[in-house]
């Protein structure tokens, strides 16, 4: 692992940010992790604007998503990577505590590589947390980055 | 009713049922219970009665100008008759004056060519009295007088043809007083005299006619006015009635309209509700539950038993309300998901579950007694659950027991539907309680004993009731539990 691609986690909720984090801490992923705390920050990072401006290029190497968040939602986060060719390849996963039929659809005929209902419990949330992260942070492939490879 | 609304004409109709007053004076004692009567009734027979009265008042009035037009019919019949009867005595009394005056002509003159005109009324005379006969109407006075009539008449052209002879025999001088005054001078005094009384009594009887006919007119255009003003009252009536139920209706179609919309509108803020219960309520549990556990881990070592027990009930509270959560959402869900309606094989829904819990299933002895099950007509999703749960709950409360004994089988099925029961010999429950166990919540026993929360059989009955079956159990304490529920079978799919 010479490259270290971040992960980015989109979660307003700042207990739920710090839980995740320990989840991922388990597993020494945490220090990938760069946290967004409402819609509109997602979209500066994505984009390299605002605080994200002077950030090293490159595409995050997976999404967590929540769905409820302040200024933009996760579906309208979702919505804007997917129709742009440049993010397109991203991995999004949905991370969330609805369970609403409405909103799994919704966020699979956007476009949402997976989702995930976040577990009350700690010990279950914290394994699904770090299976992803696992998953898509390191054993998952992503995707070539065309436009900006990085060293 | 007329009589009711004149006596009291500004009481409200909820006191008008009451009796009327006994002291009134005015109506006697049997109208009095009569309105009593009337007044007690519904609307419906009210307005049924007084359509009653009024239909029937129509029929009267019909059948009474009904019979005035006959009468009226037949009185015009008559009248041609007595007409023609005058008519026809004009004639006969001119032709007997013709037979009169050509015989005597004959019998001063002695010409016969005088006796042609008196022959012919003679062969004319037996059939002019027969048409009298026919014009009497059958009226015995008239009738007498004719017959007497016939007889005058023979006896006078009689009396002529004996002159006539005579004179043909004895010459002029033989009958010259004949001829003088007249063959049947007397006859024809009477003949007059009887023509004079038909006629009149004719003519009596034809005032007598047009006064009952301008009567029975007159009583019909009454009684038409009359039918004619109840049959506006009808349909005066039946267009009120109408209309007032068409405006009924509308109105409770509006108002249905509106609660719909109203319903509509709480579906709505009820979905919106569950939304924000499913999003926001578990998030502060996920918490609670993290850092307790965050907490345990980073202080685990230092913290005594009782320290590291209250942090594992901080936990455990935390998950149990997690779950509850998660229920009660299965629950609401379930009430507004849109069903499906399809053929649902129940045997292979039961094994489906047994698989699905086959990891509550390990290390229990379990004996199972399966009998077939029937296809029944539902939502293949929520009739699982239905099996989910009773299994569930059958597992749980044999966990005491050292062998399990649950049975799945048919009660009885009919042509349209089937009762299914799942059986244990559990712990059973006491039949006293047995209206709380499919309530939302209701629980009959402890969390320590056996965990739960209580809406897994309040969803089994949601679930059956939605598919328009029925929900019910039987049981004892420490003798186990047999929960029933029936469906509409397959066949009755439409």
């Amino acid at each position: 692992m010479t490259t270290v691609k971040p992960i980015l986690l989109a979660e307003d909720n700042p207990r739920d940010a710090e839980l995740a984090l320990a989840a991922m801490e388990e597993h020494h992923i945490a220090d990938k992790v760069v946290v967004c705390h409402d819609g509109a920050e997602v979209l500066d990072y994505l984009y390299c604007r605002g605080v994200f401006a002077s950030r090293q290029q490159g595409n995050p190497v997976v999404v967590f998503l929540d769905l409820k968040m302040p200024k933009v939602d996760g579906l309208e986060v979702l919505k804007t990577i997917k129709s742009d060719a440049n993010l397109r390849p991203i991995p999004v996963v949905m991370l969330t505590s609805s369970r609403e039929e409405r909103d799994l659809a919704q966020s699979y005929a956007l476009g949402a590589n997976a989702y995930v209902v976040k577990p009350v419990e700690f010990h279950q949330f914290i394994t699904a947390v770090k299976e992803l992260g696992v998953f898509w942070g390191v054993i998952n492939e992503p995707p070539p980055e065309c436009s900006d490879p990085i060293e | 009713m007329e009589s009711v609304t004149q006596e009291r004409p500004s009481t409200p109709p909820s006191i008008q049922s009451e009796p009327v007053p006994a002291s009134h004076p005015v109506l006697p004692p049997k109208a009095r219970s009569l309105i009593e009567r009337f007044t007690h009734w519904s609307i419906e027979r009210r307005v049924l009665a007084v359509f009653g009265l009024v239909f029937a008042c129509i029929v009267v009035i019909s059948a009474i100008s009904y019979r005035n037009t006959t009468v009226l019919i037949e009185n015009s019949r008559l009248d041609t008759k007595s007409h023609e009867l005058l008519q026809l005595l004009g004639s006969v009394r001119e032709a007997l004056g013709t037979a009169e005056s050509g015989h005597r002509r004959y019998l001063v003159t002695g010409d016969e060519s005088y006796l042609t005109s008196y022959r012919t009324v003679v062969e004319r005379m037996p059939e002019y009295l027969r048409y009298l006969r026919g014009m009497t109407n059958e009226r015995a006075e008239q009738l007498n007088r004719v017959e007497l009539l016939e007889r005058l008449i023979a006896r006078q052209l009689g009396a002529e043809a004996d002159a006539i002879a005579q004179r043909e025999k004895l010459g002029y001088e033989g009958v010259r007083h004949l001829a003088l005054s007249g063959a049947a001078k007397n006859e024809l005094e009477g003949i007059h005299g009887l023509m004079t009384e038909l006629d009149s009594a004719e003519q009596r009887a034809i005032l007598a006619r047009v006064t009952q006919s301008a009567g029975s007119t007159n009583s019909t255009i009454v009684l038409l006015g009359l039918g004619a003003l109840l049959q506006l009252v009808l349909l005066g009536s039946v267009y009120f009635l109408i209309h007032h139920d068409v405006t009924e209706r509308r109105r409770v179609a509006a108002e249905l309209h509106s609660r719909g919309e109203l319903l509509e509108a709480s579906n709505k803020e009820l979905e919106a509700f569950s939304y924000s219960v499913s999003h926001d309520l578990r998030a502060p549990l996920r918490h609670i539950d993290g850092y307790a556990a965050l907490l345990s881990k980073a202080a685990g070592a230092s913290l005594n038993d009782k320290a590291s027990r209250y942090l594992q009930t901080i936990s455990g509270s935390a998950k149990q309300m997690g779950q509850l959560i998660d229920d009660l959402l299965v629950f609401s869900r379930m009430g507004r998901q849109d069903m499906l309606r399809t053929t649902v094989n129940l045997d292979q829904l039961v094994k489906t579950v047994l698989h699905d819990l086959r990891l509550d299933l390990q290390g229990r002895t379990i004996s199972w007694t399966m009998h077939p099950l029937p296809g029944v007509s539902g939502d293949p999703a929520m009739l699982r659950q239905v099996f989910v749960n009773l299994i569930s709950n059958a597992l749980k409360f044999t966990a005491t027991r050292p062998e399990a004994k649950i049975e799945i089988g048919v009660v009885r099925q009919s042509s349209v539907e089937v009762e299914v029961f799942v059986r244990d010999n559990g712990v059973g429950f006491d039949m006293q309680y047995v209206d709380k166990l499919f309530g939302v919540f209701q629980r009959l026993h402890r969390n320590d004993e056996f965990e739960g929360t209580g809406i897994g059989l309040a969803n089994v009955r949601r679930i059956i009731h939605r598919h328009g079956g029925r929900t019910w159990a039987e049981g004892a304490l420490n003798q186990g539990a047999t929960f029933y529920f029936s469906l509409p079978l397959a066949r009755s799919l439409k």
